[in-house]
């Protein structure tokens, strides 16, 4: 519930409790109390703060009643006649002040207080988990504005310059000599390399804030793993890569989100493409055993050497022989690969060789039918 | 006569990129700055093809900009301009393009090139559109 719903919850209950006809919430900013919420009082008549010593004997965590005429320094909205002012406290600090009026006797009594006390606790609590979660939502605001700023204003330029270099490489500028051909060639990679590296760091983000991804369901395994293979089936081609996919006879599903799932099997087959010499392999299979929904990403390429197995998941890591065929790679795949196979309750799983080649075996709880990613 | 490509995009380094494999290719390229103006310029120069940034000065000028020459009323200011074809420029993840295309009632377009532009994939479509909508 946001502040201002629990406000109104908590006044009307006041009034109700209380028998009161005007109730007012002061809720502490800093060291001053500032009026929050107001029902039944005079619309002319502003709530006085900071002079109302009764405001001040509650805030110290007894409740006070007061009659009209009883105590000058305390000032009366026009055609009331008595104060019941009670602490909003949580048992380490105070919060505020509840004001509850009446305009005719009797006067508020010992048994008003009471009620009125036990109900404003409540109402603390419930103020305070108000206000955290206006707070979370502002974080959590603050974190889609960074990730929806850094998509476009980061990205953009990016996408802009590899453009313009691209024409120039291209020859649309005019003719270039050799060096300024090498040159040019040079700056379009390092672009490149950035790009995916603001993608990659986009997508760890996002993989770490689950409220940004979409909805859970159950998705098809093999459409994920087939739109993976086929999005990448020219970059096999054109290294010379053979790219097997095996879809499984039957309708396996895994709870994820498409966009998730899809981005799990696009970054290990890519890998395997990157790391395999032309000439070589890499061959998707899939299956399922003991209620489990199993994909192997299998390929001939240069392997994972021992030394590096245990930090292959950490972020901007890179193994030396990867860097070494200085394949253009960001040292995040593996990384967001990990973190998204875990969100969907899976496991992934690595065998390698060194020259012969790497097995990624990623595993996930199998379920029903699929209930997306039917379109 | 050469074709007309009208470019809406709001970013003139942009403009660039995708002028200078148009231009070497004989397309006489116009551009707009904004939404507003992108749809004023499809009146003046009734272009061959429309190159349209999804994102502009607003997220969603684009989506109007296509929705508005689509529009499907007969009695719209756009209707004599309906069929001309319209190419987006998306910057888009690569897995999420996967399921990013025309859609008619989402985005009408005919189709999309991703940022950073190739020259030769936009050569090749706006090629293919251009063909297609004169032979219809």
């Amino acid at each position: 519930m946001k502040l201002g719903e629990v406000l109104d919850v908590l006044m009307a209950a006041a009034a109700q409790v209380a028998d009161a006809d005007a109730v007012a919430v002061l809720l502490l900013e800093g060291e001053r109390l500032t009026v929050a919420a107001r029902r039944g009082l005079p619309n002319d008549w502003p709530v006085p703060v900071g002079e109302s010593p009764a405001d001040r004997e509650a805030l110290m965590g007894q409740a006070v009643t007061v009659g009209e005429a009883e105590r000058p320094d305390v000032p009366f909205p026009p055609g009331f006649s008595s104060l019941l002012c009670v602490p909003l406290s949580l048992p380490t600090r105070p919060l505020g002040v509840l004001r509850a009026y009446r305009r005719k006797p009797p006067p508020f009594s010992a048994a008003d207080a009471e009620c009125l006390l036990a109900l404003a606790s409540l109402g603390a609590a419930a103020v305070q988990s108000a206000r955290e979660t206006a707070e979370l939502e502002r974080i959590e605001a603050a974190k889609s504005r960074f990730i929806h700023v850094a998509t476009h204003e980061l990205r953009s330029p990016i996408a802009v310059a590899q453009s313009l270099v691209r024409g120039i490489v291209k020859g649309y500028a005019g003719p270039l000599t050799d060096q300024q051909q090498d040159l040019f060639s040079r700056v379009s990679a390092r672009l490149d390399f950035l790009e995916h590296l603001v993608n990659d760091l986009l997508d760890l983000a996002a993989s770490r804030a689950p409220e940004l991804a979409e909805e859970e369901c159950a998705v098809a395994v093999n459409a994920s793993v087939g739109r993976a293979a086929l999005l990448l089936m020219p970059r096999a081609e054109e290294k010379g890569v053979s790219l097997l996919f095996r879809p499984c006879c039957e309708e396996l599903a895994v709870i994820a989100t498409e966009e998730g799932l899809d981005r799990i099997f696009v970054n290990l087959i890519e890998n395997g493409i990157k790391y395999t010499p032309p000439g070589g392999t890499v061959t998707v299979t899939m299956g399922q055993k003991e209620g489990e929904v199993w994909v192997k990403i299998a390929d001939t390429g240069i392997g994972i050497p021992p030394e590096a197995m245990p930090h292959l998941f950490e972020e901007f890591y890179r193994a030396p022989n990867a860097r070494a065929i200085n394949a253009v790679g960001t040292g995040l795949g593996l990384t967001i690969v990990k973190e998204l196979v875990e969100r969907y309750r899976g496991r992934i799983e690595v065998e390698s060789e060194v020259g012969k080649g790497t097995t990624f075996t990623v595993t996930f709880p199998a379920v029903g039918p699929p209930t997306c990613g039917l379109s | 006569m050469p074709h007309k490509i009208l470019i809406v995009e709001d970013d003139p380094d942009m403009v660039t990129a995708l002028r200078m494999p148009l231009e070497a290719n004989g397309y006489e390229v116009y551009v707009a700055a904004s939404g507003q103006e992108g749809l004023q310029k499809v009146k003046e120069i009734n272009p061959d093809l429309i190159i349209l940034d999804v994102m502009m000065e607003t997220t969603t000028a684009g989506f109007q900009v296509s929705l508005q020459l689509r529009s499907p009323d007969p009695r719209s200011e756009y209707a004599p301009y309906r069929h001309i074809p319209i190419l987006i420029l998306t910057a888009i993840h690569t897995t999420t393009s996967l399921r990013f295309g025309p859609d008619e009632a989402y985005l009408p377009v005919d189709d999309f090139v991703d940022k950073p532009i190739d020259p030769e994939v936009l050569l090749s479509k706006v090629r293919a559109l251009i063909e297609k909508s004169k032979a219809q």
